[in-house]
């Protein structure tokens, strides 16, 4: 729902160029004219700089109960019983939580958890989707109705439903792991693809809508004939020419899947701690909605920022790329 | 141009929350911290002005004589037979008083029988094996029908039924031989073995309704679905149960015809979650509320309409560690390498910091079971030097320099487990810092509460996913009855799926004490069994107390007379009233 | 049309088999119910062993599933644990109306489930009633007022608005109506539940009581919508039937009123039809936050302790609601919509 409400069809057409730009050019163009666009691409790379170069600026300082300066991570992790629950402050400008560890590093930290999982999610989500779409409107018969019944029997039940039930039958499995040199609970993993695999459902149906447009074309049926096998003209053939909307429905899934992160972890059956995320920091705060509200303010502001940012991208992405929904301002 | 002021309307709402949640939250944290202390006499008068100041305000002043409690959790039933859930058991003092209950400071109170029976009275036989009771002859249901010791038969018949999917068939099973009714006055309890746990535990949930239930049980097999188990209309005590909503709220009525009537009219029992309870017990629209968190009571105390208040229940906070060679760190197996865990452990501090001073250290897992603890007890102190000397000494040194200790190969890494409880997860922290000073590391996991409590085939701990599993857990609270925590026929392991000793722990030694106790009903020599069990799982590091873990109330400074117990907490509701 | 609606629900109906399946797969892999019977003490382990006899929940999954499905009355339970099955079952199964009881209350799950139902459509009503209003009069308001300061200014509220996420929002009305408002002496908005327990169940109070969650939860699907009816009725503007009721010399608000916007909002109708059974999932979070006491929080409540019965009984409803939505709106909109023919 969300995603469609935001194209609107155009009166008016595209002006001719006078010199003649390759596709993507003429999308980069179109995309610069959404301003709203440019200016969340701007402040995303400014949230990525925050979150992967900001604790080498923000989340250093001495650890006063281990008595050591520390940076990084372990700034983020260290607790210091004697300033819990302090309001924001020069020293803590996100204020500290029930054990006295800094909020803002927490959130440069718990960043990282929450745009990986948007990001990894919709990964999943998108190779799940453009494969069942590209594979159901490329050969069609059984195997289109079959993964189609499949695809509709998934949108019964809502997703949040099936990502609850989902991520609670996985969340047994909690070991830690071991990413990027971090330290993980294992429920980063499953979160990801419980909410890849509960969300790839509307993108199938468009791959297939556009698979099964394109397949009818003469130079699809040339090629078949010639013998290039199914899965070459699938791949280079096919999915090259329904790249737009996949990059748009993609980036709208990043933002989407934050945004459920936030929920599941919010209900306690997402991310689990000790790792962070912006997520499980909403969860933790509740209890101090009154006496301590910036437990919970900061990550919920990240979280609405960083949700803004990419749906406004998605949107200039959408007008940059699927001329068809162009609009105009 | 124009999209720029549509994302100028974004950036204005953005700024303008920051600004208000920053505004706002200052003068929330200002209010210097305050010790608990009882209600004073002042206290009233303070209020005042803030209860006048809600003029337009959604809530009226309550009608005179109701107590609103918030729940956090919503009850499941109120049958005795199938609640096992704390919020369902907790009501029945309103409702379904049974032969006695408990005052705070653990001394029982006659509610139905006539007296607390004794070897001195007759009501117990010297062998410990018969018990007499003599139940008033002037107690009746809600609706008017006797009292009589054949309710407490079929309530037995019913534990052992069957058809009957009861929660706990504990103590019925395992050491009553027969309940008989000579007359309708008195009833004989006949033990298989001495029973030390009878005070707590002889009809501990309650009585049922013999000529209400009986016809049910006769047409439908089994008292599983009866009405009665969820709209108890008919009880035996201060009030009447009339009305439950689900997830909303629960009523009793005042019942004039208990003996004691009460002063309150009406007991209203209102669901909330946590951040609703904390925004209504600080607005002073409830008068008791629980299941709280220790970082709430000064912001409770300073709110002017309310005391946070604890109460001992047997709960201690604890340690339970891993032996089983098979799956527990190595580490684990060495008594100086867990005395050196509890060394670097600052207990003291968690106890100043976190829970605000408001409790203290457990030695024992008997720690807040008077007086089963041995009061000389002394337990380790905080002394990281001395923890770094006995892990040298044991052999763990950080040979490879990655800041934790190692041995063999191995890093000295314990997985420490908890369920969901931000407290928990707060402590897991702290500690983890801590012995990340002694160069012990910590691999933190956290499980909900149907996974962290699951049995052998799935939970971590009795399939040894742990090396130190942190929850609270009392004994048969008065009475101190835990053994099969800690005993070696009830290791849990492939052939014994169902035992109950977690830990994988066995010593014949300790065996033997508990064994003795379990029938000692000299109290006075079971107490000094228990010191000597004490000693042992202390010295050997068996479980490790972290702190007094009571209940933790929020009451009104408005409702007075509540005098909170352990066991029974509302025992003595019908003497509550309100004061406006 | 019967055949149309005969070809549908045969393709529904083994789906939401399929689904049960999965769920009900799913589910074993939960925690263990009878371990959070207990939420400070479990269950002793002779008492577990017992109940999981009692419950079945010993016996292997296709008979668990089957006793679901179709109930347990053509098998014998052991219920004394001597191991020789005795009793017979008294399970209908879903199939026959019987949602099996709750493990943790033993209540029947169908009851659980049908004395929150209500209050969950009250919300959910309210909200879709609140949505639909709001979102015409702005949508239309602002693809009339195209590029104004107004258009403008939803355009942004509205990205805003779909882009926050609702333990945020819930927290922040919280804070202000009823914290804030509390601390300044403004009359302020309950947060809890759905009536005081001093005035009782009246609509007042219920209305009252439910501000907060249904603007918690409109404002965002509003956000949304009326965005879907700006850019439907632009288009419907921009077509030739509608400039010819212009060069006729129609009045603009008759213009708007009777002809561009009956046609705009007709596939906005449906798409509210579509969504009504997924406000379900949206009102998880709400009502877990306002304690609202609804089918929604007792999904949650319920999936902290395994109660797997109700849980597959909430699942399974919304399932069927899915399917008989979908095709009401189908057939409404073959209805509407005359170009539009159902096969």
């Amino acid at each position: 729902m969300t995603t469609t409400a935001l194209s609107q069809p155009s009166a008016l057409v595209e002006s001719t160029e006078p010199v003649i730009l390759n596709p993507w050019q003429l999308a980069w163009r179109r995309f610069r004219r959404h301003r709203m666009a440019v200016i969340s691409l701007i402040v995303l790379v400014l949230i990525f700089a925050y979150i992967w170069l900001g604790g080498l600026v923000f989340a250093r300082g001495t650890c006063v109960p281990i008595d050591k300066y520390v940076t990084g991570e372990a700034y983020a992790n260290c607790n210091d019983l004697s300033i819990k629950l302090q309001p924001p402050s020069l020293a803590h400008p996100f204020g500290t939580d029930t054990i006295g560890r800094d909020i803002l590093a927490r959130t440069i930290y718990g960043g990282q958890i929450s745009l990986s999982i948007g990001v990894f999610a919709a990964i999943v989500e998108v190779l799940i989707g453009v494969l069942v779409g590209a594979v159901a409107g490329y050969f069609g018969r059984w195997v289109d109705d079959l993964l189609m019944r499949i695809t509709e029997a998934m949108l019964i039940i809502p997703s949040l439903f099936l990502l609850i039930v989902l991520g609670k039958a996985l969340g047994g499995i909690v070991p830690e792991v071991e990413i990027l040199g971090r330290a993980l609970s294992g429920s980063v993993v499953v979160i990801i693809l419980v909410i890849g695999f509960t969300s790839w459902m509307y993108l199938a149906r468009i791959v297939r809508a556009n698979v099964l447009s394109l397949k009818e074309l003469d130079y699809i049926s040339a090629s078949r004939a010639l013998g290039v096998s199914d899965a070459r003209i699938i791949f280079k053939h096919l999915l090259p020419n329904t790249i737009a909307p996949i990059i748009v429905s993609a980036t709208l899934s990043v933002s989407g899947a934050i945004l459920t992160e936030s929920y599941v972890s919010f209900l306690g059956l997402g991310v689990q701690t000790p790792t962070a995320s912006w997520g499980n920091m909403l969860d933790s705060a509740v209890k101090y909605i009154q006496s301590a509200p910036w437990l919970w303010f900061f990550p919920g502001l990240l979280i609405l920022l960083t949700v803004l940012c990419i749906n406004f991208i998605g949107d200039g992405l959408r007008d940059a790329l699927d001329p068809r929904s162009t609009r105009h301002v | 141009m124009k999209r720029n002021l549509s994302f100028l309307v974004s950036l204005i709402v953005l700024a303008s929350l920051v600004l208000a949640a920053c505004g706002g939250g200052a003068p929330a944290t200002e209010a210097p911290p305050v010790v608990t202390e009882p209600p004073e006499a002042t206290e009233p008068a303070a209020t005042e002005p803030s209860t006048t100041e809600e003029p337009a305000a959604t809530e009226p002043a309550a009608s005179a004589g109701t107590a609103v409690i918030t729940f956090v959790q919503q009850p499941t039933t109120l049958s005795p037979l199938y609640a096992t859930q704390w919020f369902s058991t907790i009501t029945t003092q309103f409702w379904l008083k049974t032969l006695w209950s408990f005052d705070p400071d653990n001394n029982p109170v006659p509610e139905i029988a006539t007296e607390i029976p004794t070897v001195e009275n007759g009501g117990l036989s010297e062998d410990g094996l018969t018990l007499t009771i003599n139940l008033r002859d002037d107690v009746t249901w809600s609706d008017g029908e006797p009292v009589t010791a054949n309710d407490f038969v079929f309530t037995y018949d019913m534990y052992m039924a069957d058809s009957n999917t009861v929660a706990s068939r504990y103590p019925y099973e395992d050491y009553f031989a027969s309940v008989e009714a000579p007359d309708d006055h008195t009833l004989v309890i006949t033990f298989s073995e001495p029973f030390a746990g009878w005070l707590p535990y002889t009809f501990a949930g309650g009585v049922l309704p013999e000529h209400v239930l009986r016809p049910v049980f006769e047409a439908d097999g089994t008292l599983d679905n009866a009405e009665w188990n969820n709209a108890p209309t008919v009880g035996v005590g201060p009030f009447v149960f009339t009305e439950w909503e689900a997830d909303s709220h629960m009523i009793f009525e005042a019942n004039p015809n208990w003996i004691n009537p009460p002063q309150l009219q009406q007991i209203f029992i209102r669901m909330a979650d946590d951040a609703a309870q904390e925004v209504a017990i600080l607005a002073g629209d409830t008068d008791i509320a629980t299941f709280l968190d220790w970082s709430q009571a000064d912001a409770i105390n300073n709110s002017g309409v309310a005391q946070f208040v604890t109460q001992p229940s047997g709960y201690d906070e604890g340690w339970y560690l891993n032996f089983d060679p098979e799956t527990a760190h190595p580490a684990m197996q060495d008594v100086n390498v867990r005395r050196a865990i509890v060394l670097a452990t600052d207990r003291e501090k968690i106890v100043q910091d976190l829970l605000g001073g408001l409790t203290e250290v457990a030695k024992t897992f008997w720690a807040s079971t008077p007086p089963f603890e041995d009061p000389n007890l002394e337990t380790y102190p905080y002394d990281p030097d001395e923890a770094n000397r006995l892990l040298d000494e044991a052999g763990w040194v950080d040979s490879n320099g990655d800041g934790t200790r190692d041995k063999d190969g191995t890093e000295l890494v314990l997985r420490y487990i908890a369920n969901q409880r931000q407290l928990r997860k707060d402590v897991q922290a702290v500690v983890q810092q801590m012995w990340a000073q002694v160069g012990i590391g910590a691999e933190l996991v956290n499980y909900g509460d149907d996974f962290f409590n699951g049995y052998a085939d799935g939970g971590p701990q009795p399939t040894g996913q742990y090396d130190i599993a942190e929850y609270s857990n009392a004994g048969a609270y008065p009475d101190p009855e835990a053994s099969f925590n800690w005993l070696c026929s009830e290791v849990v392991g492939p052939d014994n799926p169902e035992g109950g000793n977690w830990q994988g722990y066995c010593n014949e030694e300790l065996d033997a004490l508990f064994d003795q106790q379990a029938t000692e009903t000299d109290p006075e020599a079971r107490t000094q069994l228990y010191y000597q069990i004490g000693k042992i799982m202390h010295d050997d590091v068996v479980w490790v107390g972290l702190w007094k873990d009571p209940d933790l109330w929020s009451v009104s400074t408005r409702l007075q007379n509540v005098r909170l117990s352990g066991a029974t907490p509302f025992w003595n509701a019908q003497e509550w009233t309100v004061s406006e | 049309m019967l055949n149309y609606i005969i070809r549908r629900l045969a393709q529904a109906i083994p789906q939401l088999f399929l689904i049960s399946i999965v769920l009900f797969m799913l589910m074993q892999a939960f925690g263990d119910p009878i371990a959070s019977l207990g939420v400070r003490t479990p269950p002793r382990p002779a008492d577990r062993e017992r109940l999981r006899r009692q419950l079945g929940l010993d016996q292997p999954l296709y008979i668990q599933y089957l006793s679901w499905l179709i109930g347990n009355d053509w098998m014998k339970i052991d219920m004394d644990g001597d191991g020789v099955p005795e009793t017979p079952g008294k399970r209908l199964g879903v199939l026959r109306g019987d949602f099996g009881n709750s493990l943790i209350s033993k209540r029947p799950a169908l009851e659980l489930i049908t004395e929150r139902l209500p209050n969950t459509l009250l919300l959910m009503i309210t909200v879709e009633v609140v949505i639909i209003i709001f979102s015409l009069m702005i949508g239309v308001y602002s693809a009339f007022k195209q590029y104004s300061f107004f258009d403008n200014f939803v355009t942004g509220l509205s990205f805003v608005g779909y882009s926050i996420p609702i333990p945020l929002i819930a927290l922040l009305l919280m804070y202000f109506f009823s914290v804030n408002f509390k601390n300044w002496g403004l009359p302020y908005l309950p947060t809890v539940g759905m009536f005081d327990p001093q005035v009782g169940r009246t609509p007042g109070q219920i209305a009252l009581h439910m501000i907060l969650p249904v603007l918690s939860l409109s404002i965002i699907s509003i956000a949304g919508y009326s965005r879907y009816v700006r850019s439907s009725m632009l288009e419907v503007l921009g077509l030739d039937y509608i400039r010819t009721a212009r060069a006729k010399g129609l009045r603009e608000r008759i213009v708007v009123m009777k002809h561009a916007l009956r046609n705009a909002t007709l596939p906005f109708v449906t798409l509210i039809g579509l969504d009504i059974p997924f406000l379900f999932a949206g009102a998880v979070v709400t009502e877990s936050i306002f304690a609202w006491p609804g089918t929604g929080r007792l999904f949650v409540e319920r999936t902290a302790q395994s109660d797997f019965p109700v849980l597959m009984g909430i699942l399974m409803m919304i399932g069927v609601a899915v399917v008989i939505f979908q095709l009401i709106t189908d057939i409404t909109y073959s209805f509407l919509d005359p170009r539009i023919r159902i096969e």
